[in-house]
């Protein structure tokens, strides 16, 4: 049969898709020089805005065109087929070779431009798509060598565009797969519909983000219309330039420490009804009549509904209504039913131990909402307080110790779900014996109740009317403020050292990973520079004069930093908010 | 919209190979979007001497978009709805390219049928049995090719009474000329034999 070789095609991509990928796509960190203060590496993790983001993929394509001489539309093409994955793409040429690469792409690259030749102006082709002829400037040779004439290629192009297939045009030739130059395309469908033309562009330039699993669109209602893209690792939490926090990961809220498996389940329970009915199935019967569920509130066994109809409540039968405290008329059920007794003890177990977690959750995130009213407050009492003629003049603790709190209560806020999770047996029932288990449960709540502890010693410090201290005890508050906040850091990253090594990380399952703790609290992401040529089509001669190449930039230094703990000490930015050399590097005060 | 004048020339360039190819095809009715395509049985396949018909329908987009195409004669086929008719062949879905014809399209139709695929099936219980119990399924592709494919000879109830009237029981007869294919020669071997 002749379509054989054809079908494992999506498999293919399906394959690229799935594939890990360390894709190092080398940006130039253009702006970090506004951001002195920040640890060298800078915000890894970049703002795409609608005008960078041709800026934003110039440097793989240019590493791909650089490394196989190609034309910028063949670079593209290899990288939507590889998912924007140079270092897949890399792999795959080391091990198959530029042909299969290219072949599998749909890459085709002329040797000889001498294959036009027959095409001059006098000769007449005839198209086999309509089957007419048509002289040669009416028709188009694409560079795989099949040649159709102007109308079947717009047609086909409008049609293949409208079905959402811009990223992957092929030609029109039977169980040929070369992409058609992109070039050709748009020159031909904007002669016919320059609307279609201009979406067929933004098709191209938006695989980027769509096929791209280290870019990804912000995920703000309203959107923002930016994307975000982070560097090497993609469980991470981020803050997009809109201001909106999130986890770059599944997209939803930043959830770290559950892993984004847990947070969707967590949400999804306390969102759904789950629990009120556990609730209904422990405290209530349905009535034998009108099957409503019914309330015991008091009283003998002998249960009335609403309907007028009476039961028995150890068994649900229905029953007369002649009965003594001991007995109902005609009716006996001494018998015992063991499945339902342990069905209705467990769910009453579940449901208890879903409300502990619950409540606790529940309360810290309260905690947070009303410490973030508060915020306001606490500012206007440092503006006092800087009004008054103290020796001490900065005020910097009162920030960053406020921002050490949110921060803490968030970890500590979302370490409830996660120890649902981990301690329960939707997850992890087979991978640990009950005693390790609780040993490891206690050994999680220990430090849980630790930084609780100091959480709230931090809280009740900060809301101390300071202003109105002497200078010693505003000087005695700063210093414990400050130790506060370091031990509460301290013990933020400990939690999460023993989640990574003690807890997940002794697991036989991979599936859970957790945004890493950030000292510094959740990235914002940086602006990409768009200050490049930003026009299509001119740029196959974009040719950069050295500069930013992937290998001068530093590679594999300031990895530790990455953990975002660094204690680094720092220049004081000219005019900008508040600094504590005491305390880790502060990314921005936000407003 | 539909491009008439090359389905027209289609239809002209098929009709003078006719003879070679044994291919089909004829317009329902005016406006030429609704076809009937014709082909016969492949030579060593179960559907050997049998003719089937298939209903076209043209898209707008034509021939930028895949014709649609559907059996309207019943056949047993891993790949093709026992039930409906319909086709899986990626050549009628994403594989299609307007470089094919309604002509090289029914050649692949017709090419399945002598080269099931059936692990990619659109029937499964006909491609379950395909792989498991392949002599009942070449003889059930049979038996369907003799009762809906073949118009000319005998049915398949003229035949059990033949065979009833030689003084055979019924039901032998019938699961007889059943188990091979509906060939009337060959099932009376059968019950003499057994």
């Amino acid at each position: 049969m002749e379509g054989e070789e054809d079908y494992g095609f999506s498999e293919e991509e399906d394959y690229y898709y799935a594939d890990d990928g360390d894709s190092h796509d080398g940006l130039a960190d253009n702006d970090d020089s506004a951001l002195q203060w920040a640890p060298p590496k800078g915000s890894t993790t970049k703002v795409i805005t609608k005008e960078s983001l041709l800026a934003a993929q110039r440097e793989d394509l240019r590493r791909v065109m650089e490394l196989l001489s190609l034309k910028e539309h063949h670079a593209r093409t290899l990288l939507i087929h590889y998912r924007w994955d140079v270092e897949k793409l890399l792999a795959v040429l080391v091990e198959k070779g530029k042909s299969c690469l290219f072949t599998e792409a749909g890459v085709t690259v002329v040797e000889n431009v001498d294959d036009d030749a027959p095409l001059s102006s006098s000769s007449t082709i005839t198209c086999d798509i309509c089957i007419e002829d048509a002289s040669a400037d009416t028709a188009t040779r694409m560079e795989c060598g099949h040649c159709f004439c102007n109308n079947c290629w717009t047609e086909h192009f409008i049609i293949k565009i409208n079905e959402g297939q811009s990223r992957r045009i092929q030609c029109m030739a039977h169980r040929c797969s070369a992409i058609c130059d992109e070039a050709i395309v748009r020159n031909l469908v904007s002669r016919r519909h320059p609307n279609l033309a201009e979406k067929f562009d933004r098709f191209l330039l938006e695989s980027y983000i769509e096929d791209n699993k280290m870019v990804k669109w912000c995920p703000s209602i309203p959107h923002c219309g930016k994307a975000i893209r982070v560097e090497e690792d993609e469980f991470c939490e981020v803050e997009c330039s809109c201001g909106l926090q999130f986890c770059f990961s599944c997209l939803s809220e930043a959830h770290s420490p559950c892993s984004c498996l847990m947070w969707e389940r967590w949400s999804k329970k306390c969102h759904d009804e789950s629990e009120t009915v556990n609730w209904i199935t422990v405290h209530t019967k349905p009535c034998p009549k009108c099957y409503k569920p019914v309330e015991k509130n008091g009283g003998c066994n002998l249960v009335s509904c609403i309907c007028g109809q009476s039961f028995c409540w150890v068994c649900g039968g229905a029953t007369g209504r002649d009965h003594t405290w001991s007995r109902i008329a005609g009716h006996s059920c001494g018998r015992y039913k063991e499945d339902r007794e342990k069905q209705t003890e467990r769910a009453k177990r579940d449901l208890y131990r879903y409300m502990h977690y619950h409540n606790r959750f529940k309360a810290h995130t309260d905690s947070f909402k009303l410490e973030s009213k508060l915020k306001e407050s606490i500012l206007d009492k440092v503006s006092v307080a800087e009004e008054r003629e103290l020796r001490l003049k900065d005020f910097s603790w009162v920030t960053n110790g406020l921002n050490r709190l949110f921060r803490s209560r968030r970890v500590l806020s979302y370490s409830y779900p996660f120890a649902f999770y981990m301690f329960g047996e939707e997850f992890f029932k087979d991978e640990m014996t009950d005693e390790e288990r609780e040993i490891k449960k206690n050994l999680f709540e220990d430090q849980q109740q630790q930084l609780e502890s100091n959480v709230e010693k931090l809280s009740m410090s900060l809301e101390e009317p300071f202003q109105q201290f002497s200078q010693d005890k505003v000087m005695d508050i700063r210093m414990r403020v400050i130790n506060l906040s370091v031990t509460i850091d301290t013990l933020c990253q400990k939690m999460y050292e023993c989640i990574e090594s003690d807890l997940l990380g002794s697991l036989h399952l991979g599936t859970h990973h957790i945004a890493p703790y950030k000292s510094k609290g959740i990235e914002r992401a940086s602006e990409l520079s768009s200050c490049w040529n930003t026009k299509l089509g001119s740029t196959d001669e974009y040719l950069p004069s050295g500069g930013t190449s992937e290998h001068d930039r530093p590679s594999g230094s300031g990895s530790s930093d990455d953990s975002g703990c660094s204690y680094r000490k720092r220049a004081k930015k000219e005019g900008g908010g508040f600094f504590d050399l005491n305390l880790p590097a502060e990314i921005v005060d936000r407003n | 919209m539909i491009d008439f004048a090359r389905v027209q020339k289609e239809l002209q360039e098929c009709s003078r190979d006719m003879e070679a190819s044994g291919i089909k095809v004829t317009p329902k009715s005016d406006n030429l979007a609704r076809l009937t395509g014709t082909i016969p049985g492949p030579i060593s396949s179960p559907y050997e001497g049998g003719t089937f018909q298939i209903d076209i329908t043209l898209p707008d987009g034509y021939p930028f978009e895949p014709p649609k195409m559907q059996f309207a004669t019943k056949v047993w086929h891993p790949n093709i709805s026992s039930q409906s008719g319909a086709i899986c062949l990626d050549i009628l879905k994403d594989q299609w390219s307007p470089a094919l014809t309604l002509k090289t399209a029914l050649l692949s139709v017709q090419a399945l049928l002598s080269a099931p695929e059936p692990d990619d099936p659109q029937d499964a219980v006909v491609a379950q049995q395909y792989l498991r119990d392949h002599q009942t399924f070449v003889g059930t592709a049979r038996y369907w090719t003799e009762t809906f494919a073949k118009t000319s000879s005998l049915g398949v109830e003229e035949k059990v009474q033949k065979l009833v009237e030689m003084g055979f029981p019924e039901a032998l007869a019938r699961s007889a000329l059943e188990s091979v294919g509906g060939d009337e020669n060959l099932a009376l071997e059968k019950l003499c034999s057994g």
